[in-house]
């Protein structure tokens, strides 16, 4: 008898020993191996699983040795009952799991295309109006409302406009966007697709990062697919989307200088305005949006927008993705309604710290994001409540910090990032990235004084000003927030 | 040298002229892009040298030298920070005796570090030449080094 089992092909699942366990298995007569995306819980991976009468059943943290006992049927969990995922209320990432991320008839069975089919049945201005009534904003970080966007790309005039997913998800802590890519790559087509049909434009392009080499080879296997299948059509006429990889830099991450970049020249950031969507890719009309954005929209047109906008807070409707990493017990993908408490999601989807660490600090929001301590763990994870603390959701990476982490050092990391990656167009980022660097490494090597830190604030503050893009910025405010909550590690370290 | 730049940029002959794509081409092919290549590749593309050069040192991925036979990557994210990534550097350092972008003697392995590879829920994470590798213990890494000659 041959028993059909699931176990994920993501890059992280793989990490975790997917890849061993799908090897020492390639010879079993009596085992057929599907390779599935990821649930996120990439605590319990390598996971696996099989049919079971009332849904999936999986084994966790499966070795070799284990298949005796999968096979036998003992000892497996229901996956519907699993705490982590079954508190969540997952839409845009409903199939991670479940599906082959190539198979387009597993893609429509559970679905997919109907928001497309949806978007063929209205005119461009209904798709709008429609995302003007879901209230979608931005995923990337920027969170601006896409609605407002695609309608002015829409009114732009251009001998040609473009469709340009971001998929240079540089903010270390985040990973959903290379799930979707490995795992769901049909979903930020049908989205793109979506988003041409909206504002008449004639081409896509997905701008992936170097770092991803198994996200780009699936997407372009499922762009293959869907052109066999004859989806990337519009109107009659063609709609290619091409994958275009960049090459290790930050700051391509950033829309203006991922244009650049996919234009082929150094990837400095644009001055604004002239936005993307008025003139962007080679002067044109040009909507950028990242992968999450994308893969959102499919069903906002199949459920409707007022479907979107019941869900989550006031200012920030729909579900947003958190990527829980660092010294969490159980790192992992965590899709929810905006609203949830930080502490909610650190104890209910976290579990709690890793054991033998204690809490130090949360980072929300990447590289450049504000870090939180204890006390700052009520906050309700959505834009506004975010913009009022002074902090930023970013792209929804979530990393803690625990006990041994020494902030003198971190606070350094932060500013050597930003040092190596600035793009060197504006001078408060070219030069007070580094002259933030070298200052903190003075304090770290004990020779620092009261006037370092006070000259660390007031170059904070002018780098935050002056910045032309996030990166400058949002840099000084981890250092800062470092500084803030953490005085006595700082001063410390200052010379007497 | 210069048929053989001729030929790859033929390859990917774009209007106008992608010069990143251009780069990345003939790193695919060749390893590295050297200085010494660039007023071929202007010339062959239409652009100006400063243009070619400007781009090539942009880069972090672009290598103006040939890197080791494998190319060791250590994943500086926040997550792998919060995850020992540090001590994994420092004992890879000790190991081939190299810095950060430098080869070890012998031209065995390149040590570089990234600045995130998406692997953060499994991490500390290093990557050597295709392989990626999670959840990274100090004490694994003497058995993966091993499996690279």
């Amino acid at each position: 008898m041959v028993t059909r089992l699931y176990l994920s092909n993501d890059t992280s699942a793989r990490a975790a020993g997917a890849a061993a366990l799908a090897e020492a298995w390639s010879d079993r007569a009596d085992v057929q191996l599907i390779r599935t995306s990821s649930r996120g819980a990439f605590y319990l991976e390598p996971m696996v699983e099989r049919d079971g009468p009332d849904g999936r059943i999986a084994w966790f943290n499966v070795s070799p040795q284990d298949l005796p006992a999968i096979l036998s049927g003992t000892g497996g969990t229901a996956v519907h009952t699993i705490p982590f995922l079954a508190q969540q209320v997952r839409y845009t990432f409903a199939n991670f799991g479940e599906t082959e991320p190539l198979s387009l008839d597993e893609y429509q069975a559970r679905g997919g295309l109907s928001g497309l089919e949806a978007a063929f049945r209205l005119t461009p201005d209904a798709i709008i109006e429609e995302l003007r009534v879901s209230q979608l904003r931005g995923r990337g970080g920027a969170a601006f409302p896409v609605w407002n966007k695609w309608k002015v790309a829409q009114q732009a005039k251009g001998a040609q406009k473009y469709v340009v997913a971001n998929s240079d998800e540089g903010d270390a802590g985040t990973y959903c966007d290379r799930m979707i890519l490995e795992g769901d790559s049909f979903r930020l087509l049908e989205g793109m697709l979506i988003c041409a049909r909206a504002i008449g434009a004639g081409r896509g392009y997905v701008y992936c990062r170097q770092e991803y080499p198994a996200a780009s080879a699936t997407l372009r296997a499922a762009i293959h697919k869907a052109d066999e299948a004859e989806l990337l059509e519009l109107n009659g006429e063609p709609f290619p989307i091409e994958v275009i990889e960049g090459a290790g830099s930050y700051v391509c991450g950033e829309e203006t200088a991922l244009l650049e970049s996919l234009e082929g020249k150094r990837g400095v950031v644009r001055a604004r305005p002239p936005y993307p969507a008025q003139s962007g890719l080679y002067g044109c009309p040009t909507i950028v949006s990242n992968v999450l954005t994308f893969a959102t929209i499919p069903q906002i047109l199949s459920r409707g927008g007022s479907w979107h906008a019941s869900l989550g807070t006031e200012q920030s409707r729909g579900t947003i993705v958190l990527q829980l990493g660092g010294r969490v017990k159980h790192p992992g993908l965590v899709e929810v309604p905006f609203g949830l408490s930080l502490h909610q999601v650190l104890e209910q989807f976290g579990g709690g710290m890793a054991p033998g660490s204690r809490f130090k600090a949360v980072q929300v929001g990447g590289p450049l994001g504000s870090l939180f301590p204890t006390t700052g763990l009520e906050l309700p994870i959505c834009y506004d409540a975010f913009a009022k603390a002074g902090a930023v959701l970013g792209h929804g990476g979530i990393v803690v910090y625990d006990h041994e982490t020494d902030m003198v050092d971190l606070a350094r990391h932060f500013m050597a990032f930003t040092a190596d990656e600035s793009c060197g167009k504006c001078t408060p980022c070219r030069i007070g990235s580094v002259r933030g660097r070298e200052i903190l490494e003075r304090i770290q090597a004990g020779s620092g004084t009261m006037d370092d830190l006070r000259l660390l604030d007031d170059l904070g503050e002018t780098m935050k000003l002056a910045s032309l893009c996030a990166l400058g910025g949002r840099a000084p405010y981890p250092v800062l927030t470092a500084i803030e909550h953490f005085p006595a590690e700082f001063r410390s370290k200052l010379r007497a | 040298m210069h048929e053989q730049v001729k030929n790859i940029l033929n390859q990917v002959r774009g209007e106008p002229p992608n010069i990143l794509q251009s780069l990345l081409a003939l790193q695919g092919e060749l390893g590295h892009v050297s200085a010494d290549m660039v007023p071929v590749i202007a010339k062959s593309l239409g652009v100006t040298t400063a243009e070619v050069a400007g781009v090539l040192s942009y880069y972090p991925d672009l290598r103006p030298s040939a890197p080791g036979r494998h190319v060791i990557r250590v994943c500086m994210g926040e997550s792998c920070y919060a995850n020992g990534c540090g001590r994994v550097l420092r004992e890879l350092q000790e190991r081939l005796r190299a810095d950060i972008h430098e080869t070890m003697p012998g031209g065995r392995f390149t040590l570089d570090t990234m600045s995130c590879a998406g692997n953060c829920a499994v991490s500390p994470t290093v990557i050597i030449d295709d392989d990626l590798y999670g959840r990274v213990l100090p004490s694994q890494l003497d058995g993966m080094l091993e499996r690279y000659r």
